[in-house]
Parts: structure tokens; C-alpha cells; sequence
């Protein structure tokens, strides 16, 4: 359904949508931390209010399904807080379903100007309308109707061909499918399992089957309802198999899968969200201000520098005043900088929030039980980095709930709590912020990795015989590795780790795995503070000025020729105990080499370190960093440019995606001496 | 590009207001690339430069000679006659010796390399020719057509298909 907007309401309309967007992204969070405390009014109404605000731009800007959708959803929210509805697991998958259609509506609002048609709608209008009316989508999720099952469950008439242990236990868990009632089985203890049951359930399971399947139905009504339940259950899980039925009313009150967040949400809720007035500023504008101080800064430098210069020259009280009125230009321009850094900084949260969403989602979808704490969410990182960000921590988080944690059962087997816990957390370190997760699953099996990569062709046998844990965690970052033996829906999205991981350096940050079989894995990204402006070493090759991030390098030596030795097909410099691999920077570059060598700088590439032979230094200087334009924005191995205080544009290199090239190769160095 | 401003002027009534001149004339900044008279309506024109300092980009591709600084911004400087097949060899001073007429591409603000400046020229666009395949030393695809003036043949370039987004 194509939307018309008049001209006069475009801009209406584009304020509608970034406050729209704003209010469904703090929704997420909210609403699975009301899961956990359904009884926080003060939550209720945060939502109702969201949804109110939602539904009356909607309904300005005649946006129907969407006023139609957030009518329904602000309607049950009013129940909620009015204590005429209880929320239970099933009622949020409908509302959860609600607000996502809400997003796509959205979405398509703002790329192609349409909305949904109504009846594309109408069968999530209808669930809502039964969530409103009372008649919640599982059979019995009001109180009374739940009783009744109970009560029912005495004279329940199965069909045949079950045995009378099962039947027995269907009598023992109503209201429990099937995969949960085996799960009640593992928990008894041994002498009261019925084991012999096990093997049946499983048939049925496999077979599809479920409790409903195996009793008679006894009036229609019933079966209706039924029915209706199930249309609902697939439509709101299409990809669910039939064993993951979603929890029923019964269990609604034991925490399950959600459990997740519980801390999250008390320690959020602790943290009273500020509301401090605020102005919306158009990014652009904020990045163009920042260019500007950029500028502002070179020319400070350059001023700073004649000044002294002119000091020396002569002295008079004009030259001392100039000095003076500069000290403050100097001071000024400083805080300036700062500030305006700071009004690019973001708090993680921005991302985070997303994040008790997706888990609880794909805890539900993989049937394993995950809880998400998250810590330090009020970080702050520059905008552009913390936009790149959130695509490599989903990967990871993903790689975490789909690899690390492990399915209950088996985590009760290992003796580890049944649900596992994932920590998504962010603090400052020095200049630079650590952002991390951590689960407490499986943990990586360095053998099996490197078994992999000798697989996929990516090592030889013999360098795997030689590498490290932390190397061999290495190599799940290069491009062509994935340990999942299959590709599941979650991880298998086509973006792997090598993805991750240039994400993480383009950003110029590292990654650092650790990880204990069986124990867990943490996953630690280290990112600058700020994009715009870095520390370099100036350095020069070939009579042209390179810098290079300061980040990436861990010494610099004089060059000696004693220190060089040939070895296999690589030179390689001794630094005192150790053996590096060397480059010159002109043939990283493709340059010519004249062979006259200064300086050796030490660089770290993943967990090696390798030396890399320049010409001249030229010492340490703080640029901004400006980007070569959409024309060269590919060329490997340069970070972007900056204008030195002569007003020539300085190149940035990223050795470390220089030297990428030659990674697989110097893997082997080892093996071949 | 053209085409379409050229629509939206008739539709807005711009050419009446211009004058009684039916017919729209064209304003181009014509140079010389060896033998060739090459030119670009004035539109994508941004500034014409000289003897900037350029600092060569290792690994970038042969026909980009570096990159320069306009006004704090970084832009790209290509070797035009080398994009387009002309044959060309670059000197060795070029870096800080060098006629730049900065354009504005899909790409961004690019500079090109070009031997001798000859100035505006302008003309009706009725007397635009459709490119002769086989007489210019330049691929028909990057150009827009060509004006015949006294002696001279100008060619004016399609700097859309040159700096293509898909490139």
C-alpha cells in the first residue's frame, strides 16, 4: 500500500519516524525486562506511553495499520497496568510479534513510502484483539481456565497405543508437551526415572507428535481453541519445530528461557533514566563540525610552531604578547576538541539495549536456556564506532549462544547450572574501551580448530604442531574458517568471524580470544576512543611521509645489519631472544627499495610480532584522520590521509592490513627453519 | 544528468525567462590531453588549480596519480589520459608541476591531469554531434558527443560513464 504524504507533512513525517524508531528501540529492552518483573508498573506505563505517543503521530499522518497495531498494543498495556490482564510468555510472544510488524511497517515507510496493506494485518489485529478480549492465544493462560485443565486432567482419554507410564505422566505435568515432560523425567532422580518412557517420548517427538495429538477430543469447542492455539503458536514461530513448543501457562510463573536478564533488568532498573533536555542535531552537521575543529587543530599546531619561531628571532613585547594571546588560542582549542568529541559519543546502551531481545529470541529458537548480563552500558564510544559495532557483537553474541552454550540437558550432565549465562560488557581501559562478552559454555577447543584449519587447507599439519592455543584461536579469524560442523540459522549467515575480525581492525581495534574447554570463552575487542583523531609515528620511505597508528606498534629499534639473517624464504631480524620475521615498508608497499635502512619498527599482527624496516623517523604526532574519497577507499593497506602543518596530505598506513597478506605465508616460517 | 536539468528547465519555463534564444547553449571548460580537445560542461567543473603538491598512493591503480589537498579535504588526482586510452607518459615532476581542473563525480571531487587549460567555451547544444566511432583516440562510452569548431574538434566527456559508481 503505497502512502501519500503531502509535501507540507514530509517533514512531520520524518520526525514521526525517528521518534518512532527511538521508541520501538527502547520497547525492546523494556519489554523483556518486564517479562522478568511483569508486576513494574512504572514500566507499564513507560510502554503504554511509548505506544500512545506512536499511535497519535500514526494517526496525524493517517498512517492506518500502524495506528490500527499500536491502538491494540497501548489497549493491552492499559489493561496490564490496570491489573485487568496478566502478562504471560504467550501474551508477549503476540505483543513482541505486534511491535515487529510495527518495525517493518516502519522500515517501509521510510525506504519506499508504503505501508502494509490491512489485510496483510489482519490476522495479527485479530490476535491482539483476542489478547485484549481475554481469550489468550494458549488455551488457558487466565487463571480460571488453567484450573480447569487441572481439574480436567483426572478423566482425560488418550487415543491408543500408549502406554500407561506415559499416560501417567501426561496426568502428572498437564499442560506440559512433550519435550517438556521428558526434561521433568531428567530431572527426577534416577531411582524414579521411568526410563522406559524415554525411548517412547522420543519416538513421538520425532514423529511430530505432541500431548494435544494423543488425547481425544471431547467437545469441539475445545478442539477449536485448540486449533486456533496452534494456527497462532506456528504463525508466531514459523521456524519452530514441533518439540519447542513455546512454554505453556502453567510454567509461566517458573522462570524458563527468560530467566535471562533478570539481573540485567535489576541492575538497569537501578540506573533511573536520566531526561535531560536534548536538541536532535543532524549527524552531518556534527561531522562537519568536526572537520572543522580538525582544521582548527592543524592550524593551532602550525601557529604554535612559527610562534616559537618567531620567539627566537626576536624579542619584543609585541612577540611576548603574541606568545600570550596564543598560550590561551592553545588551551581553548583543546577544550574545543574535547567537546566536540564528546557531542559524537554515544553510551553503548545504544546497542546493548538490542541485545536482551536477540538472546532471548534465540534461546527460545535454539530450546536453550541463557541468561544475559550486561555490564557497563553506559560507556561511551564515538558514534561511527559504535554504528560498525553492532553487526560483529550480534555475530559474536550469536557464536556464543549457538556454539558456547550448551542444550540444558547436556549442561546438566557436565554438573554446570542449567541455564548458561552470557555477559555482554564494555569498560574503559586507559585511551582505549574494552568491549567483551564471555559465556560460560564449551569453550574452544584449540586441537579442534587447528584439526579444521588443516582441513579447509588453511594450515599444514605441521604448522598446526607448532602454533600456540592463542595462535591456533587465531586462525578462527581468517577468511574460509567456521567451525560450526553445520550451518545452522543462527551462526551460518554467511558472515563469519574474518568478518568480525576486519570490522574490528578496521576500526583499529584488536580482538582477543580466550577461552577453557568446557569452562567458556571470552571475547575481548579493544577500541579507541575516538575515531577522528590519532597518535602516529611519522615515518619515511622512498623520501615520502607515512604515519602509522601508534596503536599497532610495540618498539622501535635502530637497524643493524648484523641483526639480519636469511632465513628460508623470509629475512628475518633478530631483537634480542627473538626471531622476527622483517619486511622493508617499500616492499609492502610496492615501492623501490634503496636499501638504506635506518630504523626497524616492531609491529604486532595478531598474536605474532613482526619487524618492518623504514628509512627516516620523524617522531610522534597527533592527526586527524581524513578519508581518501570513494575512489580509493579500497586500496589495501592505507587507513586514510591527513594534511601535515605544510598543507601536503600525509598518508596513514594500516600495517596490520598490510602485512595480512603475508599472515598465512608466516605461519610457516616456523616450520621450515 | 543534463538531459534531465535540461527537462526541468523547460518544464519550469527557464528558458523563456533566459531570452529569445530557443535553443539552450552549452558552457563548457575545454583542455588539451595531448592531441586531443577535450571538454566538460561547466556544471562539473569545480575549480581549476595548479602546481599542487601530490602525494603518490602506493598500490592504488596506475591511472591514479596520488592524492592532494583542496582546502583541507583530500581529494584523488587521476591520470585522465590514461582512464581514457590516450596514450601518455607521466614526467617526473609531476607531483609538484601540474594543471589540475577538479570535477565533481559520482565518485566524488576528483582531479584530473590535463596539458594546457584553453578556457570556457560555449555553443548550442543543437550543434552537439554524436560521437564518430573510429576518428578519436577515446572510447565512445565516455563521451557525450562532439562540437565541430573552425579547425577543431571538440569532444566533450560523459564524466558519469568515466567515474562510474559500479566501477
Amino acid at each position: 500500500m503505497k502512502v501519500n504524504i503531502p509535501d507540507e507533512l514530509r517533514e512531520i513525517l520524518d520526525e514521526f519516524l525517528v521518534e518512532a524508531a527511538e521508541i520501538l528501540e527502547n520497547l525492546d529492552q523494556d519489554l523483556v525486562d518486564l517479562e522478568n518483573n511483569p508486576e513494574d508498573k512504572e514500566l507499564l506505563n513507560k510502554i503504554f506511553r511509548g505506544m500512545h505517543t506512536l499511535k497519535g503521530g500514526a494517526g496525524f499522518l493517517n498512517l492506518t495499520p500502524i495506528v490500527e497495531i499500536a491502538h491494540r498494543i497501548e489497549d493491552i498495556f492499559n489493561k496490564l497496568r490496570n491489573d485487568e490482564l496478566k502478562l504471560t510468555p504467550d501474551i508477549m510472544d503476540v505483543i513482541l510479534e505486534g511491535i515487529d510488524q510495527l518495525k517493518i511497517s516502519l522500515e517501509m515507510l521510510r525506504d519506499n513510502f508504503e505501508l502494509p496493506d490491512m489485510e496483510d494485518i489482519e490476522p495479527l489485529l485479530k490476535k491482539l484483539d483476542a489478547v485484549l478480549k481475554g481469550e489468550t492465544p494458549e488455551g488457558g493462560s487466565s487463571e480460571t481456565s488453567s484450573s480447569s485443565d487441572t481439574s480436567d486432567s483426572e478423566d482425560i482419554e488418550f487415543i491408543d497405543g500408549i502406554s500407561d507410564a506415559l499416560k501417567e505422566l501426561i496426568k502428572k505435568y498437564p499442560g506440559k508437551d512433550l519435550a517438556q515432560i521428558l526434561e521433568e523425567i531428567i530431572l527426577l532422580p534416577p531411582d524414579q526415572r521411568p526410563m522406559e518412557v524415554i525411548p517412547e517420548i522420543e519416538k513421538l517427538i520425532e514423529e511430530g507428535k505432541d500431548v494435544k495429538d494423543l488425547i481425544k477430543k471431547k467437545e469441539k469447542k475445545e478442539e477449536q481453541k485448540s486449533q486456533e492455539t496452534q494456527q497462532q503458536q506456528q504463525q508466531s514461530q514459523p521456524q519452530q519445530p514441533a518439540q519447542t513448543q513455546p512454554v505453556s501457562p502453567q510454567q509461566a510463573p517458573k522462570p524458563s528461557t527468560p530467566t535471562a536478564a533478570k539481573k540485567t533488568s535489576t541492575a538497569t532498573k537501578k540506573q533511573e533514566k536520566k531526561t535531560s533536555e536534548t536538541i536532535r542535531v543532524d549527524v552531518e552537521r556534527v561531522e562537519n563540525l568536526m572537520n572543522l575543529v580538525g582544521e582548527i587543530v592543524l592550524d593551532r599546531n602550525r601557529i604554535l610552531r612559527v610562534t616559537a619561531d618567531v620567539e627566537k628571532e626576536c624579542r619584543s613585547e609585541s612577540v611576548e604578547k603574541l606568545v600570550e594571546a596564543v598560550t590561551s588560542l592553545d588551551r581553548t582549542v583543546s577544550d574545543l576538541q574535547v567537546a566536540v568529541m564528546k557531542l559524537r559519543m554515544q553510551p553503548i546502551k545504544k546497542i546493548f539495549s538490542k541485545f536482551p531481545r536477540l538472546v532471548r529470541d534465540l534461546a527460545r529458537k535454539l530450546n536453550k536456556k541463557v541468561q544475559l548480563i550486561i555490564e557497563g552500558e553506559d560507556t561511551e564510544l564515538d558514534r561511527s564506532i559504535l554504528d560498525k559495532l553492532e553487526d560483529p557483537l550480534i555475530h559474536l553474541v550469536r557464536n556464543a549462544l549457538d556454539h558456547g552454550i550448551e542444550p540444558p540437558e547436556e549442561r546438566i550432565a557436565k554438573g554446570k547450572p542449567e541455564v548458561g549465562t552470557v555477559r555482554l560488557f564494555a569498560y574503559h581501559e586507559g585511551d582505549h574501551i574494552i568491549v567483551g562478552i564471555q559465556d560460560d559454555g564449551r569453550g574452544i577447543d584449540p586441537e579442534k580448530v587447528k584439526q579444521k584449519a588443516i582441513e579447509k587447507g588453511l594450515i599444514t599439519p605441521e604448522q598446526a604442531a607448532q602454533m600456540s592455543d592463542k595462535e591456533a584461536y587465531e586462525l578462527i579469524f581468517m577468511p574460509g574458517f567456521s567451525t560450526a560442523e553445520k550451518v545452522s540459522d543462527v551462526s551460518g549467515r554467511g558472515v563469519g568471524m574474518d568478518v568480525v575480525a576486519s570490522t574490528i581492525h578496521a576500526l583499529r581495534g584488536s580482538i582477543e580470544i580466550e577461552s577453557e574447554p568446557g569452562k567458556g570463552t571470552t571475547i575481548l575487542l579493544k577500541l579507541p576512543l575516538t575515531v577522528a583523531i590519532i597518535r602516529t609515528l611519522m615515518i619515511g620511505v622512498n623520501s615520502q611521509v607515512y604515519a602509522v597508528p601508534l596503536h599497532s606498534v610495540v618498539e622501535v629499534v635502530r637497524y643493524n645489519e648484523n641483526l639480519v639473517k636469511d632465513v628460508g624464504s623470509f629475512r628475518s631480524f633478530m631483537l634480542r631472544e627473538e626471531v622476527l620475521p622483517l619486511f622493508s615498508l617499500n616492499e609492502l608497499l610496492e615501492l623501490p627499495d634503496k636499501n638504506d635502512k635506518h630504523f626497524v619498527v616492531i609491529v604486532k599482527v595478531g598474536e605474532k610480532y613482526i619487524a618492518v624496516s623504514i628509512e627516516d623517523l620523524l617522531g610522534e604526532e597527533e592527526i586527524v584522520i581524513k578519508s581518501l574519497g570513494e575512489l580509493l577507499a579500497d586500496i589495501q593497506g592505507i587507513a586514510g590521509a591527513t594534511i601535515a602543518g605544510d598543507g601536503r596530505v600525509v598518508l596513514i598506513l594500516d600495517l596490520n592490513s598490510l602485512l595480512s597478506d603475508y599472515k598465512v605465508k608466516l605461519l610457516g616460517t616456523g616450520a621450515k627453519k | 544528468m543534463s538531459e534531465n536539468k535540461e527537462k526541468e528547465m523547460n518544464i519550469l519555463g527557464v528558458e523563456e525567462l533566459i531570452g529569445e534564444v530557443h535553443e539552450k547553449e552549452i558552457q563548457v571548460i575545454a583542455f588539451r590531453l595531448g592531441d586531443e580537445l577535450v571538454s566538460v560542461p561547466i556544471e562539473q567543473v569545480v575549480e581549476i588549480t595548479s602546481n599542487r603538491d601530490i602525494t603518490p598512493v602506493p598500490k592504488a591503480p596506475s591511472y591514479v596519480i596520488g592524492v592532494m589537498n583542496l582546502r583541507g579535504k583530500i581529494v584523488p588526482v587521476v591520470n585522465l589520459k590514461e582512464h581514457l586510452g590516450i596514450p601518455s607518459e607521466v614526467p617526473e615532476d609531476i607531483y609538484q608541476n601540474n594543471r589540475i581542473v577538479i570535477l565533481d563525480t559520482p565518485k566524488g571531487e576528483v582531479g584530473v591531469i590535463v596539458d594546457e587549460i584553453v578556457g570556457s567555451i560555449k555553443f548550442p547544444e543543437t550543434e552537439i554531434l554524436p560521437e564518430p566511432i573510429g576518428t578519436i583516440g577515446i572510447d565512445v562510452k565516455f563521451i557525450t558527443g562532439v562540437v565541430q569548431l573552425d579547425g577543431d574538434l571538440l569532444i566533450i566527456l560523459n564524466i558519469e560513464s568515466i567515474f562510474n559508481k559500479e566501477e
